[in-house]
């Protein structure tokens, strides 16, 4: 078990390693150099900006520069805006990104999964079918159009909250809902069927035939088992909705992380692009770990350390 | 015995009927017709064939270009409500004030020049042949939930109300800010979302089903790192991945978005082959096939890829709906198709900011992708289906 720990990590950070340096070069293939503008700038103020970043010394030294300044957590400076920490600016901005990501998982969960049971257990009734129904929309409309209908329905035709920025606890509907529809509709499906097929096992004919009471059976047979896929998906998925949020955090006007990589690649900010890259990989990967770790307590059948299948 | 005598011989034309004889069912046979008697998946199917249709026969049929401007005729609705002229004909005022001359059918002929402006009394003069029109905005300021919101005075005869509602007829689903034709912007929408979408998911078939049997095929040491490889790539946030690719390639147009979705979405199918192929090698008549001397070229592509073909087939037909979701996201954020050219993602893009006026404008691109996505996923969920063994019913 130890053992599968440390290889885990030490394969975190060669991923972590690779993504890096990948990026590095990336960056430097660049078309058009970092201070490429649509006026030029003069030749002289090009020069004092390369020597002050840096970009005169030989490619690999800079990458030496650059892979020191990540272990230390230090991303450099902002290459369009004057003495901005890129550091900072994501110590900043992502703990609100955060917070978003963690409201809409919470709402899948708590949404989710007991639409999924609810529709498992009154199959082919009409509940089945209209949750269903909403689930198949919500994982056909991309997230900016639930943004969009929520934004001039709820906010603009009924003026109910406000819709930009997160200054109220309201604010955070919408968001929430724009980051949660695809997942929760796919979560309650995934619940459903995977309890459904549960359902059918013969095991679980065994324990009502036993004389255990059907709340029983269903909490402590059924939806143990029917859980595992289900939180097979909801591990990745948080983490790509934390780092996913892009487009609802422009639409909805919030200052989290999402806008302000979209805002870097757009204002070709090589420095924020780099920083915002790495760090998005280190949460995912580490995301992903815990996912990892987190299944060996629920499922006592998934041994670490082994692959399955061959 | 004597009942013996009611019994007839039967001639042997009839005898064959009783033998049930009929073609033996291939695996994709019995598949499509188990496809065939699944009325969702058939539905999904109809849709995919319209929008394949709507996207390369479409713009042959319209009579606009998805690029070509009228300024005059901008921000146009899909319906008019029309108020009378007299005899002369009828117009249609626009939501930003300007006074369109059309046909009682809806057809625009032409856009009538604001002469003066009286602010005072807030109305309008507007002129058509020598004659004025004037448009009265003085309603609403003295009944704000009057009936009326504008009248429309043309030689002496004061219309309050329109006399009815039409369809456009020359913009069949509106104008753009620029006035571009929506409809036609709609049909290059779909023709370049689809092209993208099948592009990258033949890219993704090509690359996954290569990567994957090679990898399952030979196994051992090459197996291990193709697959660390894969893990690596896994681990990563694709949607970053294809922004950077994006901004790496600087300019963003069709095959820019290919090149960087068919590059990194392949692993999942690289997975999914390779499983495939693991389970499929020790069987028999693998066995058979390198007995007799068959070469692992072959055997990949001859005996171990069609046989894992079906699971292949299913998550094609689901990643073309995630190929389209990505680019209208690309585009959405503005890294995508660039303009003039026309893509679902860009279109919602630019109706964003006229949403409260034109709600519309982006309705429609929206409503395209979410019917689009819907058939394929359709399809994708009946195919799954038909062709899983696990689900047969006979």
């Amino acid at each position: 078990m130890r053992n599968y720990y440390i290889k885990r990590i030490l394969s975190a950070i060669l991923t972590l390693f690779i993504i890096a340096t990948v990026t590095f070069f990336m960056m430097k293939l660049m078309p058009g150099g970092p201070f490429a503008r649509e006026r030029p700038i003069q030749p002289e103020i090009i020069e004092l900006l390369e020597e002050k970043y840096n970009l005169n010394d030989p490619i690999f030294v800079q990458y030496y520069k650059y892979m020191l300044g990540i272990i230390k957590f230090d991303f450099g400076y902002s290459y369009r805006e004057l003495g901005v920490n890129v550091t900072e600016q994501i110590l900043l901005k992502f703990p609100i990104s955060l917070r978003l990501g963690l409201y809409a998982t919470i709402a899948i969960i708590v949404l989710g999964i007991p639409i999924g049971i609810v529709s498992a257990l009154r199959e082919n009734t009409w509940v089945d079918h209209l949750a269903m129904f909403l689930a198949t929309i919500g994982v056909t409309i991309p997230s900016f159009v639930v943004a969009v209908v929520y934004i001039s329905l709820v906010a603009g035709q009924l003026g109910w909250v406000d819709a930009f920025g997160l200054d109220e606890w309201t604010s955070y509907i919408g968001p929430v809902l724009a980051l949660a529809a695809y997942s929760l509709s796919f979560v309650s499906r995934l619940t459903r069927s995977s309890m459904l097929e549960v359902l059918r096992q013969d095991y679980m004919r065994t324990a009502r035939a036993n004389g255990l009471p059907k709340v029983k059976v269903l909490y402590k047979h059924a939806l143990k088992n029917a859980l595992i896929p289900v939180v097979t998906y909801i591990g990745p998925m948080f983490a790509s909705i934390i780092t996913g949020s892009f487009v609802v955090e422009r639409v909805f006007s919030i200052g989290g992380i999402g806008k302000y990589y979209v805002e870097s690649v757009s204002n070709r900010d090589y420095t924020m692009i780099m920083a915002v890259t790495v760090f998005y990989a280190a949460i995912y990967i580490f995301m992903v770990f815990l996912v990892d770790i987190a299944y060996s307590w629920i499922d006592p059948r998934i041994k670490l350390g082994k692959t399955s299948g061959e | 015995m004597s009942n013996m005598r009611n019994f007839n011989f039967v001639d042997s034309s009839k005898k064959r009927d009783i033998e049930q004889i009929r073609e033996s069912l291939t695996y994709w046979k019995d598949a499509w017709r188990r496809l065939k008697s699944n009325w969702v998946a058939m539905v999904g199917l109809i849709g995919v064939i319209f929008v394949i249709l709507f996207g390369f026969v479409g713009p042959l049929l319209t009579p606009y270009t998805y690029y070509e401007q009228v300024t005059d005729f901008s921000y146009l609705p899909p319906s008019f409500e029309i108020y009378e002229l007299g005899e002369d004909g009828y117009v249609f005022l626009n939501g930003d004030y300007r006074l369109l001359l059309v046909t009682e059918k809806g057809e625009i002929i032409e856009r009538l020049d604001r002469v003066r402006l009286d602010t005072i009394n807030r109305v309008y003069h507007y002129e058509y042949q020598g004659e004025d029109i004037a448009v009265d905005y003085s309603y609403r300021l003295y009944e704000p939930d009057g009936e009326i919101d504008f009248t429309v005075t043309y030689k002496g005869i004061t219309s309050e109300l329109p006399v009815k509602t039409v369809w456009n007829k020359t913009y069949l689903l509106g104008s753009d800010h620029l006035g571009r034709d929506i409809l036609t912007r709609l049909m290059f929408g779909a023709r370049i979302s689809l092209t993208i979408a099948f592009a990258a998911a033949t890219v993704n078939l090509l690359i996954g089903v290569g990567y994957g049997s090679i990898s399952g095929f030979v196994g051992g040491t090459v197996d291990n790192i193709m697959m660390r490889i894969v893990d690596i790539i896994n681990s990563i946030p694709l949607v970053i991945y294809v922004i950077l690719l994006m901004v790496l390639l600087d300019k963003s147009n069709m095959w820019t978005i290919i090149l960087a979705l068919g590059s990194v979405y392949w692993v999942g199918m690289a997975r999914l082959v390779r499983g495939q192929i693991l389970s499929l090698k020790d069987q028999e008549f693998v066995l058979a096939a390198k007995v007799i001397g068959v070469s692992s070229g072959k055997i990949i592509s001859r005996h171990l890829i069609p046989n894992a073909l079906g699971p292949i087939l299913v998550s094609l037909t689901m990643m073309i709906p995630s190929a389209i979701f990505t680019e209208a996201f690309l585009s959405f954020i503005g890294i995508g198709i660039s303009a003039p050219e026309a893509s679902w993602g860009t279109m919602a893009n630019e109706a964003i900011q006229l949403m409260e006026k034109y709600p519309y404008q982006l309705l429609l691109p929206s409503l395209a992708i979410g019917i689009t996505v819907l058939s394929f996923n359709f399809v994708g969920d009946g195919l799954r289906s038909a062709l899983d063994p696990r689900l047969r019913k006979g």
